[in-house]
């Protein structure tokens, strides 16, 4: 066919509407996926910058001998902003007191993300600071202020040093959430080190530069480096330093991927629909253009280009659409996104156009590949039908279509095989259902009134027609309730993960003398559940036979993110196993257990190379203890709990005398509590986290408006396949309804049996979809995300509900027109 | 016997079978005939006795389950479809009971489809020209559904002969149509067709009308059982003897 007439025949089938569904669903596609990917590249984006805050930078190179010079230079090489900082321990001194501080030497550009919140006070009002201290002042943590008995301006001594302690540390970047092991933080400048005479050879030190740059150099930096990271540089980014937001980012990444997956294949369904529909309208134009002598090579060559000319013409609607959709969503969201968020790459729009096109192709191509094989016979005998060849190839081609866009668009197999076998399975039992389902209301329609008994009998008369309507408005009622309960499943747990009035400040240091005062005074004053540890300080120094030094070099482990053995560390003992803790080898000990034993946790004994029956020795204040491995602990460090690496059986550190922690819930009651606690009893330290928890809770907060965005999307594509589904089947509807006007049916009496209808057909979809949508998110959920799952009485009364609600809805209004006009129009137009 | 060029269409031993959910249906049975070229021929018998399907056959819009047809000495029979569409676009024309307009396409569009989709320039004039032609010089710009059912069968008749084919096949062009509008297009029908000198194989069940044509078969039960010569004068064509065929 000429393209001037093949434009021709695509202008006239638009100008009579015949396109219009088709275009609007393929249009939907490209816009869903173009806004939802557009909306995660930048939703990452800002949450990766946000996170970045926690870490103070986009990445970290750290080790315990100097960064070499090679490693900077390459990254310099990348272009990527460096600061180095170096770590030790040391005491500070001020009058007659001193504290053991973790010390922290920054170059004025500290931090390269985010900002060091200080305070003119301990505890006092915070002042953000982007750039670490001056030379000749430190700033210390707010707790060490009373600790000392001096006040910030004042001075205070690190080793042959002498400094002004400028400011209070209110939070800093770093401090993730492993901040039990974690001295009180003193920051100062890195030229300063030198005058202290404190790092001497052979002391324990801490290397580490920050990084900050795109992503893209952060990346071939990273590979580049790989080889010479392995053995003593630990390459760090905020999804190793801060477990909690790491697992959220990871859930959050899975559910966006799920939903737009969903709404990609609801979209796809959709252009299916319409496309079937399409081709439907058009066998008898076909087979007349077929007398006329149109080759079935021309058919074909015509319809492919429609199908380019169409999906050409989607896929600039949708790409338009798309970039304004998701620049009002950004608007929508502006108050809890950040102001400059990163440009969006051309990731989404590549996207966009792949998928409308595989949409196309694989949805809508083999419908219209149908009328290639229409006989010209049709002409004169209209119920000449397709080949059972073509509809093999249709649904292939849906399916690799389908499946093409999941592996690529999920970039998971596993996320997409569990929807695929989710889907299959549900296809089936779904099936089976509405075979039934149709059965039994034949029983109920023999006694019903005549406009039920006209509705039933029409679903009943056309049964497979109205099973593929039920599989199709119950996939997308599914899709939906999918991913209605894992939002809530997901915001459940993140919301649970630190849950409302939890411990959000640690006492430690308590003498025992001073317990029950304190406890007394948290009582009074916060929010206390009255929970004590007691707890020291201690290293380990041999494990079985040999120095703790000689073990750890023997048995290098794989220690991303776990202290080394050696360090000194907060030790604890207890006769119950604690909560958040899970013994995953070996067993926990009974009650009074006499023998000596300590528990030790999984990474740390990973890394360290220690299995059970391991003996460990442990110098607490020059008292060695001795000790047998007897289980090994998971702990839930995602919990803002104490959690210990050591544990130990109580018998074991009879000869110990411990301090003890507890932690409270301040809240909003005004941190000048804790001065007043701190003044009272000087030697206890106060730990916040606060903070920790309130950037926390406000990346949650921002993953979950994330997600109830897609939601909202996803139900455009689902309403999308509803109108297509209830359009494809509205022609036959459409006759039949006109046929029963003509013969007397009242107006009443056909939207009376057209609600019914739409109500048994929502009704069981709804109810369908409930079943179908309870098995994929048990299996979502303890597969992909990982949740402990149970069933949802309450979606056992909305699916149903739902389904019934949304497709009489849109059902009655798509056949309005069929109850408005008189019968002979639409018998005519047919 | 003619001579072959002679020869429109011929049609050798031709029979349909369709196999139905009740079993097998012999629908056409071992029908043979020729048809010569310029000549007026009407299928007549009672409905259901298989007119329609011989038509499709002849015209090649459906393949015969066993035997042959011929159309301008090739046999259509052995063609895939693609090459039978071709055979169509250049030389056959068709009329419709239920008239197969295009609702999409206007009147003028409906009329200059075949020459379009032969790729022929310039369809336009002549498309004009023919719908003045059959008197509707006013509606060319009409959609279907905006005119009669008589004058959709003008658009229909314009249609088949504005590309010119030296076959015409039409079924029951007038079944759709009221006596008063019915005569008309038949007037018409026969009035172009002796203007461009078309083949004419016309489907009725109407005896008048078949009376019209140079002579006339009669089919019953999916065979053949009589054809007769009409001697109208100055229908044309050539003129066969009566001759029994099939049973
Ligand atoms: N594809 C088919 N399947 C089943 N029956 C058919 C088919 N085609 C034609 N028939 C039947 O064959 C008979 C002849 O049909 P047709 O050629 O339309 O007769 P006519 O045009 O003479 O009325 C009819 O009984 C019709 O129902
Ligand atoms: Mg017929």
């Amino acid at each position: 066919m000429k393209p001037t007439l093949l434009l021709s025949l695509l202008w006239r089938d638009w100008r009579s509407g015949e396109l219009s569904l088709l275009l609007s669903a393929l249009v939907v596609a490209v816009t869903t996926v173009v806004t939802i990917s557009l909306f995660v590249d930048r939703l990452q984006s800002a949450l990766i910058a946000e996170s970045s805050t926690v870490l103070g930078a986009d990445r970290l190179i750290s080790g315990s001998v100097p960064i070499p010079g090679s490693f900077t230079r390459a990254a310099s090489d990348y272009g990527l902003l460096q600061s180095n900082t170096i770590s030790f321990s040391s005491m500070v001194f001020a009058g007659n007191l001193n504290q053991l501080v973790a010390v922290k030497a920054v170059q004025k550009n500290y931090p390269l993300r985010g900002s060091i919140h200080t305070s003119q006070q301990a505890f006092g009002p915070v002042n953000i600071q982007t750039s670490g201290p001056e030379r000749g002042e430190v700033w210390m943590d707010s707790r060490l202020f009373p600790a000392l008995a001096i006040r910030p301006g004042d001075s205070v001594a690190v080793g042959e040093a002498e400094f002004v302690a400028q400011r209070a540390i209110i939070q800093e970047p770093g401090r993730g959430t492993s901040f039990m092991d974690l001295a009180p933080r003193l920051l100062m400048h890195i030229d300063d080190i030198d005058k202290t005479r404190v790092v001497q050879p052979g002391s324990r030190i801490s290397y580490t530069v920050l990084l900050r740059g795109s992503e893209e150099n952060l990346q071939k930096l990273h590979t580049q480096l790989s080889a010479e990271l392995n053995t003593r540089f630990r390459w760090r980014s905020v999804r190793d330093s801060a477990p909690s937001i790491r697992s959220s980012l990871d859930r959050a990444e899975n559910f966006l991927l799920l939903g737009g997956l969903l709404s990609v294949l609801l979209a796809g369904v959709a252009v299916a629909l319409s496309a079937r529909r399409y081709a439907f309208r058009h066998f008898d134009h076909v087979a007349i253009l077929k007398t006329l002598g149109a080759t079935p090579g021309q058919i074909q060559k015509g319809f492919i280009a429609l199908l380019v000319v169409l999906g050409t013409i989607a896929t600039v609607l949708g790409l338009l659409g798309g970039g304004l959709l998701h620049f009002v969503m950004l608007f929508a969201l502006q108050s809890y996104l950040p102001g400059d968020l990163p440009a969006p790459g051309f990731g989404p729009f590549v996207l966009g156009v792949v998928t409308g096109f595989i949409c196309l192709f694989s949805f809508a191509l083999p419908p219209l590949f149908d009328l290639k094989e229409i006989s010209p016979m049709r002409v004169i005998r209209r119920d000449l039908d397709v080949s059972q060849r073509s509809k093999i190839l249709s649904y292939g081609c849906a399916t690799v279509g389908s499946l093409t866009l999941l592996v690529w668009y999920s970039g998971s197999l596993k996320l997409t095989l569990y929807t695929l076998v989710g889907f299959a399975s549900v296809m089936i039992v779904f099936g089976g259902l509405s075979l039934l389902l149709l059965r039994t209301s034949h029983v109920v329609g023999t006694r019903a009134s005549s406009f039920v008994r006209l509705a039933l009998a029409n679903l009943q008369r056309h049964y497979k027609g109205t099973v593929v309507q039920i599989l199709t408005f119950s996939i997308a009622i599914m899709m939906l309730l999918i991913l209605i309960l894992l939002r809530t499943a997901l915001i459940e747990e993140w919301r649970s993960q630190v849950p409302e009035n939890a411990p959000d400040h640690f006492v430690m240091n308590i003498s025992t003398h001073d317990v029950t005062a304190v406890q007394q005074l948290l009582e009074k004053n916060t929010y206390y559940k009255g929970q004590l540890f007691p707890m020291t300080r201690g290293r380990v120094v041999r494990v079985n036979d040999i120095s703790a030094t000689q073990w750890e070099n023997l048995s290098a482990g794989d220690g991303a993110g776990v202290p080394p053995l050696r360090g000194e560390r907060n030790l604890s003992w207890t006769h119950e196993l604690p909560l958040n803790n899970q013994v995953v080898a070996g067993q926990w000990w009974a009650n009074d257990e006499p023998k000596h034993y300590v528990s030790v946790e999984e990474s740390y004994a990973l890394a360290a190379g220690l299995s059970l029956g391991d003996r460990l020795q442990v110098d607490i204040g020059g008292i060695f203890v001795s000790a047998v491995i007897r289980n090994i602990r998971k702990v839930n460090w995602e919990s803002m709990q104490p959690n210990f690496f050591i544990l130990f059986s109580p018998s074991t550190v009879t000869e110990i005398s411990a301090t003890y922690m507890t932690s409270f819930h301040l809240g909003k009651r005004g941190k000048q509590f804790l001065n007043e606690l701190l003044n009272q009893y000087p030697t206890v330290s106060v730990l916040e986290i606060d903070r920790v928890i309130e950037q926390i809770q406000s990346i949650i907060s921002r993953v979950s408006q994330a997600i109830e965005l897609i939601l909202v999307l996803v139900l455009a594509s689902g309403s999308m396949v509803l109108i297509a589904s209830i359009q494809a089947g509205s022609d036959e509807r459409l006759r039949e309804h006109a046929l029963l006007r003509a013969l007397g049916g009242s107006k009443g009496l056909i939207r009376g049996a057209l609600l019914v209808e739409f109500m048994v057909l929502g009704f069981s979809a709804g109810f369908i979809a409930t079943v179908g949508a309870e098995l994929s998110v048990a299996v979502l959920q303890s597969q992909v995300f990982r949740l402990d799952s149970q069933l949802h009485p309450w979606i056992w009364l909305i699916g149903p509900l739902m389904g019934l609600i949304t497709v009489t809805m849109v059902g009655m209004f798509g056949t309005r027109h069929l109850v408005a006009t008189p019968p002979i129009t639409v018998l005519r137009n047919l | 016997m003619s001579s072959p060029e002679q020869v429109a269409v011929c049609a050798i031993a031709v029979s349909k079978v369709v196999s139905t959910i009740e079993g097998d249906l012999s629908i056409l049975d071992a029908v043979s005939l020729e048809i010569n070229a310029g000549e007026s021929v009407a299928i007549v018998g009672e409905s259901g006795s298989g007119k329609t399907t011989l038509l499709g056959i002849l015209a090649g819009l459906d393949i015969p389950s066993s035997g042959q047809v011929w159309f301008e000495g090739n046999d259509i029979t052995a063609m895939n479809e693609e090459q039978r569409a071709q055979v169509r676009a250049a030389s056959v024309g068709f009329v419709f009971q239920s008239f197969q307009l295009l609702d999409s396409l206007n009147a003028l569009e409906n009329v200059m489809l075949p020459g379009e989709l032969r790729g022929d320039g310039a369809v336009r004039k002549e498309a004009t020209a023919i719908l003045k032609r059959v008197g509707l010089g006013n509606r060319i710009t009409h959609y279907p559904r905006q005119l009669s059912g008589g004058e959709q069968q003008r658009v229909a008749l314009a249609r088949a002969f504005a590309s010119k084919p030296s076959v015409l096949f039409a079924d029951e062009p007038t079944g759709n149509l009221d006596t008063r509008t019915g005569e008309d297009i038949i007037d018409l029908l026969f009035e172009m067709n002796r203007e461009f000198n078309t083949t004419l194989i016309l489907v009725t069940h109407d005896k008048k009308l078949a009376d019209r044509c140079d002579r006339s078969l009669v089919l019953s039960a999916g065979s053949l059982v009589f054809e007769s010569r009409d001697v109208e004068p100055g229908s044309g064509g050539s003129i066969n003897s009566v001759e029994q065929t099939g049973l």
